[in-house]
């Protein structure tokens, strides 16, 4: 009897670990419809830049506030500022280093007008 | 055959498949695989409107048309020209002002084109050299035709000038233009369509520059006796950055105008074509307007 118990123990742990090796590893669940909060973190810091190159020209601190709020919850600051950080580390050029310097400035002071939620 | 229920390679079978099951409910179900580095490829729809957006007013700032072509490879549409350009055509069906879709617009158009157009202004460009000499008739010219166009972005800056010492003329302003990026287009070609292979009644719009190239985000009004319709050159990058159509209604007459000021085309209506076999049919319009 209690080898009986084994052996559909030992099953069940085989059939798990099968299962998992399957869900995770061989057959993971695809997202197709992610949002912009789970870019990895060099997409995250292109796309800042990005905002600070269109931020040079428009000088639309609310486009720049909308833009990155699509970053997530964190404030446009924190945001720029992180991406200063990575842009350090990982050689963005001194025009690059520039133009998020600039937008970072006006991100610190920047408060939305009433109804606006960035 | 039957199943003996003390077998115990069916105790174990069926465990194995109860394990399975678990193991598969955990891992798609409970504890999924976390994206936390994921790429702008999968991104959903709307998010890659806005990445596109701030890829086409990145370019606008810095005209790197490399970096905004490898930009929007990261989003992985098969056809990111097609694609800017259908994001233009749904933010005006959507009611956005053409100055936020101006930069897709851009974009696209300098894609198609491979490289880096003149940029758009919104002040006017310094078009105007003010100098001490009378004024021509060429100017003459510019100013009688600007001036049916109220909403026209004033080409000509005007300042007084100083009196020369021996004179005793009250000073006039004076003016010499230069053609510049806003400088009017003037009607070059009113040509009748004749295939039927296009729509009935198709008026084709081509603009181009002193250079005879194609001019795309050019405002293009259209009005008749119950209407009027607003359109821009460049939307369909594919036919040409110049290129903007209108479908025309038989018995209606037309006038076309652009807002920047040019020549100004009244009461045109869709011709009649014949075909191979005799039969009449309803053929469209070619307007060709060029900058001096």
């Amino acid at each position: 009897m209690q080898s009986t118990w084994i052996r559909i123990l030992i099953g069940i742990v085989i059939g798990a670990a099968l299962g998992l090796v399957y869900g995770w590893v061989i057959d993971p669940i695809e997202y197709t419809d992610v949002t912009p909060g789970i870019l990895r973190e060099d997409y995250r810091a292109d796309y800042v830049l990005m905002v600070a190159e269109a931020f040079h020209s428009e000088y639309d601190s609310d486009a720049a506030a909308r833009r990155l709020a699509l970053l997530g919850s964190e404030s446009p600051a924190m945001i720029v500022s992180a991406t200063l950080d990575y842009g350090r580390i990982n050689g963005f050029t001194p025009q690059e280093t520039a133009l998020l310097q600039e937008l970072l400035s006006v991100m610190q002071t920047y408060s939305p007008a009433a109804g606006d939620t960035p | 055959m039957k199943l003996d229920p003390h077998n115990p390679i069916l105790h174990f079978a069926l465990a194995l498949l109860t394990g399975l099951v678990l193991g598969l409910v955990y891992s798609w179900k409970l504890s999924p695989v976390t994206y936390v580095d994921a790429n702008p490829s999968i991104l959903r729809a709307d998010f890659k409107d806005q990445y596109r957006l701030a890829i086409a007013a990145s370019y606008v700032s810095t005209r790197d048309i490399n970096r905004a072509r490898a930009r929007l490879d990261l989003l992985g549409d098969a056809d990111p020209v097609a694609e800017l350009s259908a994001q233009a055509q749904r933010m005006l069906a959507a009611g956005e002002t053409f100055e936020r879709v101006r930069p897709i617009a851009q974009l696209a158009t300098d894609l198609q084109q491979g490289f880096v157009s003149i940029p758009f202004t919104s002040t006017p460009p310094a078009s105007v050299a003010d100098t001490p000499i009378a004024e021509t008739p060429f100017i003459e010219e510019m100013v009688a035709t600007e001036t049916p166009f109220t909403e026209s972005t004033p080409l000509f800056e005007q300042t007084p000038l100083a009196p020369p010492p021996d004179f005793t003329a009250t000073p006039r302003p004076t003016l010499t233009a230069v053609p510049g990026p806003q400088a009017p287009f003037s009607l070059v070609g009113q040509d009748t369509i004749c295939d039927p292979t296009l729509k009935d009644g198709l008026l084709q719009i081509l603009l181009m520059d002193g250079r005879r190239r194609q001019v795309a985000g050019i405002k293009i009004i259209v009005t008749w006796a119950n209407g009027e319709s607003h359109f821009f050159t460049g939307l369909k990058p594919e036919l040409g950055n110049g290129y903007a159509d209108f479908l025309m209604k038989e018995g209606i007459a037309y006038s076309v105008r652009l807002e920047q000021g040019g020549s100004f085309v009244p009461n045109i209506a869709t011709p009649t074509c014949t075909d191979a076999n005799g039969a009449s049919y309803t053929g469209g319009l070619l307007l060709t307007f060029q900058q001096p």
